[in-house]
């Protein structure tokens, strides 16, 4: 099996940098965007296992960008992790078909676990091939 | 919420009444006691004047009744010869002068030899020879004598008053006998009170009118009266029994005239006014007692009132404001640290995944991974506190249900138990079977929680610690208390607690946001949350809510 394909979008570049260094040295393949918008885009280039979303940030938000690709490709699994919990847009988040809704900062190795759970199920989702 | 012990206010109000009883009743004592002093020496004063003066009044009228005696015998020795007298005229000459028949009682002429030459009147006199009574030495060496009183040889108390009349190279007299009676009842005239009397002594201090109690020709008890002038007054006491006594002298005869009334007596109206003035004094120092009675409660009242409404505004205004604005702004800064707080653990596990490495000396790689551990450590610790803000905030968004308190109680109850085991604190339950009532789980249960592990924490580890939870209906409203009887909280800190950040626990066990989240849940509950507590005597929390949810409307954000 190929390297599970991670999508991290955040607006924060600090966390995104360092996160894609955890999660490259335990063998995922990471793409980052830096907004809502730059994440569709990277979604419409290719397909990716996992996103790792945040809701908050400027232009179009988390909660935005995750029915967007929930529409595009349903088997794409995302979590949401969040600076700012909401009980509301945990539960909309959930409704819409989020894998889990993480107030950070999370413990990064749960953290690496759910992601990659979420990855091989996505994986398993569209009949074990990669992109 | 009383925030003073109610012994602070019944101390006040007592030291209030004393003062303002002390306050009033003081002058009122000392003004009556310098008003009762003058008014009894004023009065004295008077009542001695007065005495004196009716005194000097009767001397004088006395001493004219006798004047006017002796000049009529001597307008008598004048008009008429002894021959013309003896011959007769006597008879006529009394019946014009005796008038009344009690002023004089007799009349005689008696020759220079002491012959009792000539007599009208009602006794034998006629006949009897004076040449040796000493009267009779003394009217011819002064012409004119007034006699004490004597019985004499007809046993009846009379005197006498004789003028000499020189005629011809020889002298008779012309003598009358004043009637004892008509002179005592001139005498006693001025009585007042009870035991007022006016009577005569003569120089021996023998009655010479016997007043109201005495007997003729006895001693007075004034022993033998010293001369003096004028009217003097004193007070004296006769067989244990104190007299005011005034006394005057007469001129001629020496007699003493004396009034004599006992000192209850005389002062009696006066004992009568002290009695009503100490009465009216009473009921002055009585009204002036409850007065300030009255007074004092209401004072303690108010200022009761005013500290309970300054702890109230003072809590409302905290709670009300100051949460509020915290509650927003704590959000947003939770929301900047938790980014932040997520890049410092990622890369903190960055570390420990380069710290393994093998190029790294032994010693050094130990370092690196402890040291990881260490910022993993304070990371939890930051999150801790970022998350009870988030909590705070007062973005909640559950759902409202109908909770059986009981038994959702029960349960939160039974879990706070296990922790209060290890603490030693008995933890109680009084329930009160309730309807089910409307409320959001999520908030009740960190509600009770909080104000549950406070609590525990003020209690555990103190001897005989018991926290209690009850829960009952009062007036509508879904009331549930958690009473402890821990140290209670100072009075200082009573505004303060519901503050977010406020703690008195040391570093790293509270936060100081329990109760500012609980305050932020009630209000979001339609609730009010209160505190009563003293230092020293325990604390109980009280938590109102409603028995239906307010609307949920601002939850959609
Ligand atoms: N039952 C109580 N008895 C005595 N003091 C109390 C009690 N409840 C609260 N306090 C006081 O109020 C302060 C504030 O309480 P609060 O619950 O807001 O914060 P905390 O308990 O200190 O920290 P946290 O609850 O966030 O862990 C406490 O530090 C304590 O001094
Ligand atoms: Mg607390």
């Amino acid at each position: 099996m190929t390297g599970l394909c991670v999508l991290l979008v955040d607006d924060e570049r600090e966390f995104t940098t360092a996160l894609t260094k955890v999660l490259r040295r335990r063998g995922f393949e990471v793409t980052v965007a830096e907004g809502g918008e730059a994440a569709l885009e990277r979604i419409a280039e290719r397909s990716f296992d996992a996103v790792v979303l945040d809701v908050k940030m400027p232009g179009r938000d988390g909660l935005d960008v995750l029915s967007e690709i929930k529409q595009r490709s349903p088997a794409t699994e995302v979590i949401l992790l969040t600076g700012h919990r909401s009980v509301v847009d945990e539960r909309d988040g959930l409704r819409t078909g989020a894998a889990a809704y993480l107030l950070k900062p999370h413990p990064i190795p749960d953290l690496v676990a759910r992601i990659e759970a979420a990855a091989v199920r996505s994986r398993a989702a569209r009949g074990g091939g990669g992109a | 919420m009383p925030g003073h012990p109610a012994g602070d206010y019944r101390r006040l109000r007592r030291s209030l009444v004393l003062r303002m009883a002390l306050v009033s009743v003081i002058p009122l004592l000392v003004v009556s006691a310098a008003n009762s002093w003058l008014f009894f020496r004023l009065n004295r004063a008077i009542v001695v004047d007065q005495h004196a003066l009716s005194l000097r009044h009767q001397r004088e009228a006395l001493e004219q009744f006798l004047a006017a005696r002796e000049a009529e015998l001597r307008a008598i020795t004048e008009r008429y010869t002894v021959a013309e007298l003896r011959g007769g005229e006597l008879d006529r000459v009394f019946r014009v002068i005796r008038q009344q028949p009690e002023v004089l009682s007799d009349i005689g002429v008696i020759d220079s030899r002491g012959d009792h030459v000539q007599y009208v009147g009602p006794f034998d006199l006629a006949g009897r020879n004076y040449r040796d009574a000493p009267w009779f030495a003394e009217v011819v060496e002064r012409g004119v004598y007034v006699s004490d009183v004597f019985l004499g040889y007809r046993g009846v108390p009379h005197f006498v008053i004789a003028v000499l009349r020189r005629e011809a190279g020889d002298f008779w007299i012309l003598r009358a006998t004043v009637s004892a009676d008509y002179f005592e009842r001139l005498v006693n005239v001025s009585r007042s009170g009870r035991t007022g009397e006016t009577f005569i002594v003569n120089e021996a201090g023998l009655y010479q009118t016997k007043g109201a109690h005495g007997r003729l020709l006895e001693p007075a008890g004034l022993g033998k009266p010293a001369w003096h002038e004028g009217t003097r007054v004193g007070e004296e006491e006769i067989g244990g029994t104190r007299y005011l006594v005034t006394t005057t002298w007469l001129g001629h005869p020496r007699w003493l005239l004396v009034y004599r009334q006992e000192l209850g007596d005389v002062f009696a109206p006066l004992f009568d006014a002290s009695l009503l003035g100490i009465g009216i004094w009473l009921l002055g120092a009585v009204g002036a007692v409850v007065l300030a009675l009255a007074v004092a409660r209401r004072q303690v009242r108010r200022i009761r009132q005013a500290d309970q409404e300054k702890d109230a505004m003072a809590q409302r205004l905290v709670a009300t404001g100051r949460v509020a604005a915290v509650g927003e702004m704590s959000a947003g800064l939770a929301h900047e640290i938790n980014n932040p707080l997520a890049t410092i653990d990622t890369l903190r596990t960055w570390i420990q995944d380069l710290g393994g490495a093998r190029s790294i000396p032994e010693e050094d790689r130990q370092e690196i991974l402890e040291s990881a551990g260490k910022i993993g450590e304070q990371v939890a610790r930051c999150k801790v506190i970022t998350q009870g803000l988030l909590k705070f905030s007062r973005r909640v968004d559950a759902q409202p249900e109908r909770i059986d308190v009981e038994a959702f109680l029960g349960e939160l109850c039974a879990v706070a138990r296990a922790r209060a085991r290890v603490d030693g604190v008995a933890l109680d339950t009084e329930f009160d079977k309730l309807p089910p009532f409307e409320c959001t789980p999520a908030h009740l249960q960190q509600i009770v929680m909080n104000v549950v592990n406070n609590a525990l924490d003020a209690t555990a580890g103190r001897p005989g610690a018991r926290v209690v939870v009850s829960s009952r209906l009062e007036g509508g409203r879904v009331v549930l208390r958690v009473r402890d009887n821990g140290p209670g909280i100072p009075r200082e800190n009573l505004t303060r607690i519901f503050q977010p950040f406020f703690t008195t626990k040391p570093v790293g066990r509270g936060t100081g946001l329990g109760l500012a989240i609980c305050y932020g849940l009630v209000q979001e509950l339609g609730g009010t949350i209160a505190v009563d507590s003293a230092a020293g005597g325990g604390t109980t929390f009280t938590i109102a809510l409603p028995q239906r949810a307010p609307d949920a409307g601002r939850s959609t954000p």
